[in-house]
C-alpha cells in the first residue's frame, strides 16, 4: 500500500471517528444538562464547566503535542514531525478557541464580568496568540524547510514562554487582585457531577484525537501530492 | 440558585457551534482535495 | 569563545558603521517615539488621570514600539543585494551571526531609548533623576531580552512577505513577561518605593532574559540552515 492510500484510508477512516465524537459529544451535552443535578450556589450557568474544563485540556494538551514535535523535529529534521506540530497546532486552536469563549461566558454570570485576567484565562488568551502567530507564520513561509524550521522555532519558545507568563499574571494579580463580585466557592464535586466530568474528558480525548489523526492525514496526503507534482515537473 | 440558564444555554451552543463548523470543514476539505 | 566574539563584534561593528552612515533608520526611529510620546499626551484627560499614573505604561509602549522599528531593520540590511549568504559563507558561526545582530541591535535600540527616556521626563513630568540608576538597570534588563527575542524573530519574519506586520504577531506574546516586569518595576521606582519591593519582578525579568537568550542563541542556527 503505497503511502497516499494508507492516508487515504486514514482519511475516511478518521473522518468515522470524528463522526462518533461529535455523538459522543452530544451524548455529553444530554448528560450534562439533563441527567447532572445543578450547583445551587452558581446555578445552571455551572454546568458550563462540563465543557469548558475539559476543552481547556485538550487545549493546552495539544500545544503540549506543538512544543515536544517541534523540539523532537529539530533534532531528527524528519519533515513528518513537522506535520504533525502543525496539525495538532490547528486543531487545538480550535478547543482552545472554544474555551476563550466558553470561559467568558461562564464568567459573566458568576463574576459578573465579561472577562477578569485571571490566571488561567489569560494563560489561554496568550496561547491562542502563540498558535496564531505559529499559523500565520506557515502561511507566510512557503519552501517547506524553511516553514518546517521556522514553525519548530516558534513551537519551542512558544512552549517556553508559557511558565514565565504564569508567573507574570500570578505576581500581577498578587499586586493588583481584582475584583470579584461573587466568588464561587471550590466545589467540591458530589458524585454525579465528577462522573459527567469524566465523562467529559474521555469524550473530549477522543474527539480530540479523532481531529488530529485526520487533519494529519490530510497534511501527509498533501504533502504527498505536493512532492508527486514537483517530481513532475523534474521529469 | 441564581437564574442564569440563558448563559448555560449560549456557551453550550457556542461550543457545539465551534466543534461542528470545524468537523465539518475538516472533513470536506479532505473529500474535496480527493 | 574568543573567536565567537570577535566576529560577533566585527558583524556588530559593521552594521552600526552602516547605522550611522546613513542615520536615516536611527533618525526616523526617534522622531517616531517622540511623536508617539506627544501623542499620548492627547491621548488621556489630564483631569481624570494624573501623569505618574500612566508614565510607567507609556514610557513601555513607547519603548516596545519604537523597538520593533529597530527590529525590523536590522535583517533589512542584508535582504538586499542577497548580503545574508555573504555573510553565511564568512568563517563566522551561526551563532556568531546572532550574537553580532544583538549587539547591533542594542545599540541601536538603547540609543533610541537614551534620547526617549529624557524626552518621557520632560513631556510628563516624572522626576527620573532620584532613580536613575534603578531605572536604567531596568530598562537595560527588558531592552536586553527583548532583543534576544526580536532578533531571532525578525531573522525570520524578514523572510516572510508582510514583514513589519509579522514580526509584531510573532514578537508581542513573548514581550509580555519582560514589559509587565519593566512597567512595575518603573512604576514602583517612580513612586518613590524602595527597590526591594519589586525583587520579584526583577527575579522574573532576570529569568526571562537568561532562559531566552540562552535558548535564541541555541535556536538561532535552525533558522538560517541552507
Amino acid at each position: 500500500m503505497t503511502p497516499t492510500e494508507a492516508f487515504e484510508r486514514a482519511r475516511r477512516r478518521s473522518a468515522v471517528w470524528i463522526g462518533i465524537g461529535l455523538l459522543l459529544l452530544a451524548t455529553v451535552y444530554v448528560r450534562a444538562l439533563v441527567f447532572t443535578p445543578a450547583e445551587v450556589v452558581q446555578g445552571l450557568a455551572q454546568k458550563i464547566f462540563y465543557v469548558h474544563v475539559p476543552s481547556a485540556w485538550v487545549a493546552f494538551l495539544a500545544f503540549g503535542i506543538v512544543g515536544v514535535s517541534s523540539a523532537v523535529y529539530l533534532f531528527l529534521k524528519d519533515p513528518r514531525l513537522d506535520l504533525f506540530a502543525s496539525s495538532a497546532a490547528e486543531v487545538g486552536m480550535v478547543f482552545t478557541t472554544a474555551v476563550l469563549v466558553t470561559g467568558p461566558i461562564w464568567g459573566k454570570p458568576i463574576w459578573g464580568t465579561w472577562w477578569t485576567w485571571d490566571a488561567r484565562l489569560t494563560l489561554t488568551l496568550f496561547l491562542w496568540f502563540v498558535v496564531l502567530a505559529y499559523l500565520v507564520l506557515r502561511t507566510a513561509v512557503h519552501e517547506p524547510s524553511q516553514r518546517a524550521r521556522y514553525s519548530a522555532v516558534l513551537g519551542i519558545l512558544g512552549a517556553l514562554l508559557v511558565p514565565f507568563i504564569h508567573v507574570s499574571v500570578y505576581l500581577f494579580r498578587t499586586v493588583h487582585p481584582m475584583p470579584v463580585v461573587l466568588r464561587p466557592g471550590k466545589p467540591t464535586l458530589p458524585g454525579s457531577m465528577l462522573a459527567t466530568l469524566l465523562f467529559s474528558f474521555a469524550v473530549f480525548m477522543l474527539f480530540f484525537a479523532a481531529l488530529l489523526w485526520h487533519r494529519y492525514a490530510l497534511a501527509r496526503l498533501a504533502d504527498a501530492r505536493a512532492h508527486a507534482a514537483a517530481e513532475r515537473d523534474d521529469a | 440558585m441564581p437564574d442564569n440558564g440563558g448563559f448555560m444555554v449560549a456557551a453550550y451552543v457556542a461550543a457545539a457551534v465551534i466543534y461542528l463548523a470545524y468537523s465539518v470543514y475538516l472533513v470536506r476539505k479532505g473529500r474535496t482535495k480527493g | 569563545m574568543g573567536e565567537l566574539l570577535r566576529a560577533a563584534w566585527a558583524i556588530a561593528a559593521k552594521d552600526v558603521l552602516l547605522e550611522f552612515r546613513s542615520r536615516t533608520a536611527f533618525v526616523s526611529a526617534l522622531v517616531f517615539t517622540a511623536l508617539v510620546l506627544a501623542i499620548f499626551n492627547f491621548a488621556r484627560d489630564p483631569t481624570a488621570v494624573s501623569a505618574v499614573d500612566l508614565a510607567p505604561g507609556i514610557l513601555w509602549i513607547t519603548f516596545t514600539f519604537a523597538g520593533m522599528l529597530g527590529l525590523n531593520r536590522a535583517f533589512g540590511l542584508e535582504r538586499e543585494n542577497r548580503a545574508l549568504d555573504g555573510l553565511l559563507l564568512s568563517p563566522a558561526s551561526r551563532t556568531a551571526i546572532y550574537v553580532g545582530k544583538v549587539l547591533a541591535n542594542l545599540v541601536f535600540v538603547g540609543a533610541v531609548e537614551a534620547i526617549a527616556l529624557p524626552l518621557f521626563a520632560l513631556f510628563f513630568n516624572v522626576p527620573i533623576l532620584p532613580v536613575l540608576g534603578p531605572l536604567v538597570l531596568v530598562i537595560a534588563l527588558a531592552t536586553v531580552g527583548f532583543v534576544a527575542v526580536g532578533t531571532l524573530m525578525s531573522s525570520m519574519a524578514v523572510n516572510t512577505r508582510f514583514a513589519e506586520l509579522m514580526l509584531p504577531v510573532l514578537l508581542l506574546p513573548f514581550l509580555v513577561p519582560p514589559v509587565t516586569a519593566a512597567v512595575q518595576m518603573t512604576a514602583r521606582l517612580f513612586a518613590g518605593r524602595p527597590f526591594s519591593e519589586v525583587s520579584a519582578w526583577l527575579r522574573l525579568l532576570v529569568g526571562y532574559d537568561i532562559i531566552f537568550v540562552a535558548a535564541c542563541i541555541l535556536f538561532f542556527e535552525s533558522t538560517i540552515e541552507e
